[in-house]
């Protein structure tokens, strides 16, 4: 790397416009013959102009818009903030009653299992007894299916009624 | 889609008085701030990602996250630096995104604002476009440690803290970026 003492002198005299024949005649000679200060020259006077040019153009919204629309979106960041615990809430009552339910269902099928194996037991009996009570099992896993989907309706709405805005 | 309800209203109220209050600075302390940098942080954003809409969502973004930020700063200088810190990570992620290029900057706004009856602004114009094509043939950070050197005038050490780098190895690295530039733009002008 090749350094120049005079570097810091160019580039004050880019940023100030002063790196003229007129204001600055030996520091303008040093420029053009020492090849760092060249490049210096060439890419600090560029970027230089560059810049004022863009700020020139530049549009930028005012503060007060800036400082809107960051309270806005704060704002809205809060509020998804402070309704997630509401949201795992919910996650875990829907966890529950899904339980529940699977729960509900695999009793209700065992009942159903042991219900038909007591009916056909009672069908027997009453059949050898000359009494027709064939249809109690059907009657008593239908009423837990009826339960069951009850359940099913039911239990989405209460948590939605307790769950929800005022 | 759900109604808002008085609940959530009062919510949202309640949230704007926590969300104000995780704001670094007062509104009054931000509006000083502002003026005195949105447009150095704009001509940067525009220079580094090309595009001028770009840089109009970015300093958005990039205030909103110096807003955020919970940082504490030993002077003026230092939340400048912060603030361009901000700009350049977001200069960044926008580089690693895919996107559809656009005209760069100048050579479209060039034209518009160049009154044709003067050469000065007509050469002025054009040197803007040079340089426009000449920067898109350095690296990024080539890109970022020469506009804060040479354009925003930053220190070695400002440019190390904005920039994320040894402060040891800025003057060699500006030092290669240099040279790489002024070639370009010479053998541009060529």
């Amino acid at each position: 790397m090749i350094e120049c003492p005079r570097e810091t002198d160019v580039f004050e005299a880019i940023a100030f416009g002063r790196l003229t024949d007129a204001s600055e005649p030996e520091l303008t000679a040093h420029a053009a013959s020492c090849p760092v200060c060249r490049d210096l020259v060439t890419v600090a006077r560029a970027l230089h102009e560059d810049r004022e040019a863009a700020c020139r153009e530049a549009h930028p919204p005012t503060a007060g818009m800036v400082w809107w629309r960051a309270t806005i979106r704060a704002r809205a960041e809060a509020a998804r903030t402070a309704m997630q615990p509401i949201t795992v809430l919910q996650g875990i009552a829907g966890a529950c009653v899904a339980g529940a339910t699977a729960a509900l269902a695999t009793i209700a099928w065992r009942s159903a299992d042991a219900t038909s194996r007591i009916s056909d037991l009672f069908s027997y009996v009453a059949f050898e007894r000359g009494a027709l009570t064939s249809g109690f099992g059907f009657e008593h896993a239908l009423m837990v299916l009826v339960g069951l989907a009850a359940c099913l309706v039911l239990a989405p709405l209460a948590l939605y009624i307790t769950l929800a805005d005022d | 889609m759900r109604d808002v309800t008085f609940a959530a209203l009062g919510r949202l109220d309640a949230g704007a008085a926590v969300a104000e209050d995780t704001f670094q600075m007062d509104e009054d302390a931000f509006r000083v701030f502002y003026d005195r940098t949105a447009r150095p942080v704009w001509a940067y954003l525009s220079r580094m990602t090309g595009d001028a809409r770009l840089a109009d969502d970015l300093l958005q973004e990039a205030y909103y996250r110096f807003l955020r930020a919970r940082v504490t700063h030993e002077s003026d200088s230092h939340r400048k630096n912060y603030l361009f810190r901000i700009a350049t990570n977001l200069v960044r992620d926008e580089h690693r995104r895919p996107r559809v290029v656009s005209a760069p900057i100048g050579e479209d706004d060039a034209g518009d604002h160049a009154d044709p009856r003067s050469a000065d602004v007509a050469a002025a114009a054009v040197r803007r476009m040079d340089l426009g094509r000449a920067m898109t043939q350095l690296k990024p950070r080539e890109r970022d440690l020469l506009w804060l050197a040479y354009a925003h005038g930053s220190s070695h050490q400002e440019i190390a803290d904005t920039l994320g780098l040894k402060r040891s190895s800025i003057k060699l690295l500006l030092f290669r970026a240099r040279r790489r530039l002024a070639a370009i733009i010479r053998e541009a002008g060529r």
